[in-house]
């Protein structure tokens, strides 16, 4: 394996996925967090807070999602 | 045996100039579907007293509704509300028709001479997710325009009134078109990906695990679809606020 060559490359596919996926994890982590203690403080909003949380996931996901989307490229197709 | 699993949809064949892709035939099947099932129920009408599946479709309609106007206020709700519940309808749809059984195995040998799968998810292709963001992100400018005036518009984007709103004015600018590349990427990413995990987990072991795939990818869709059209909403609600 030399650098720079195609089976590098496909490494650096699996590293960018490490590296990649801590920081939508742990922010997935906060959003569930807060929205359980509301829920815990307020518990007749649970559906709107369900909601609402169910979207802020999402979001952060996306981050994720971007990030995969150069794994798969890196990894797959170059 | 090896998986294929290619970024860009793959062509079926060519009509002139145009190249008619799997993602394409899978798109015009949906609106299809849709199409011909909102005019059979048309045409059996609706009663006073729902029926049960009357009540379902009123269900959904009114939780979308509710979204627009709880978000945008009620003017501006019952605007939007036929384009996003749109967006909601058309992108549930083709997600969840990509879960069928001989989805992606029901190939065609085409005219380069490869053998590609016949269908493929509609927002697996970056062309049909690009154009729903870019109708949307065209739909909220023509919007504020249409509310706040051209001359609003601009003043839109210096709003915070300070010192430093002719340097954020650009940004701002430049945030509108991340919200375009954020709305595509997202969608197409999301159920790209899905695709090529329930491809590799129907590759490795073909029997009893690929269910909680296709129910993870049930869910995804759904959630998907829901946040495509609950930012839509914000967005075109925030591009018409009126500040105080």
């Amino acid at each position: 394996m030399e650098i720079g060559g195609p089976e590098a490359v496909k490494v650096m596919g699996g590293m960018t996925m490490l590296f990649g996926s801590v920081a939508p994890a742990v922010a997935i982590g906060w959003v569930v967090r807060e929205a359980m203690k509301s829920i815990g403080r307020n518990p007749e909003c649970a559906g709107d807070i369900r909601t609402t949380m169910i979207l802020g996931a999402g979001l952060c996901e996306a981050v994720a999602i971007y990030v995969l989307l150069i794994a798969i490229i890196l990894s797959l197709v170059a | 045996m090896e998986i294929e699993i290619s970024l860009a949809a793959e062509p079926l064949f060519q009509i002139g100039p145009l190249t008619f892709t799997n993602s394409m035939l899978t798109s015009i099947l949906v609106g299809l579907a849709l199409v011909i099932g909102s005019l059979v129920l048309y045409r059996r009408g609706w009663n006073l007293v729902p029926g049960r599946f009357q009540a379902l479709v009123e269900m959904g309609m009114e939780f979308i509704y509710n979204l627009c106007v709880a978000t945008a206020g009620k003017k501006i709700g019952r605007r939007i509300f036929p384009l996003v519940g749109t967006f909601f309808i058309f992108i549930l749809m083709a997600n969840w028709g990509g879960i069928y059984p001989g989805h992606g195995s029901i190939t065609l040998h085409n005219f380069e001479g490869h053998e590609v799968p016949l269908f493929r998810p509609a927002n697996s292709d970056l062309n049909t997710t690009a154009a729903m963001a870019l109708v949307s992100i065209l739909a909220v400018q023509v919007l504020s325009i249409n509310v706040k005036g051209i001359g609003g518009y601009i003043k839109g984007f210096f709003e915070p009134i300070s010192i430093v709103s002719i340097i954020l004015a650009p940004v701002h600018l430049i945030g509108e078109f991340s919200h375009l590349l954020s709305l595509s990427l997202r969608l197409f990413g999301n159920i790209f990906a899905g695709e090529v995990v329930t491809v590799v987990m129907f590759f490795l072991v073909p029997y009893v695990v690929p269910f909680a795939f296709l129910g993870l990818e049930m869910l995804f869709g759904f959630i998907q679809a829901m946040i495509f059209t609950v930012l839509s909403i914000s967005y075109m609600a925030l591009a018409t606020a009126k500040h105080d």
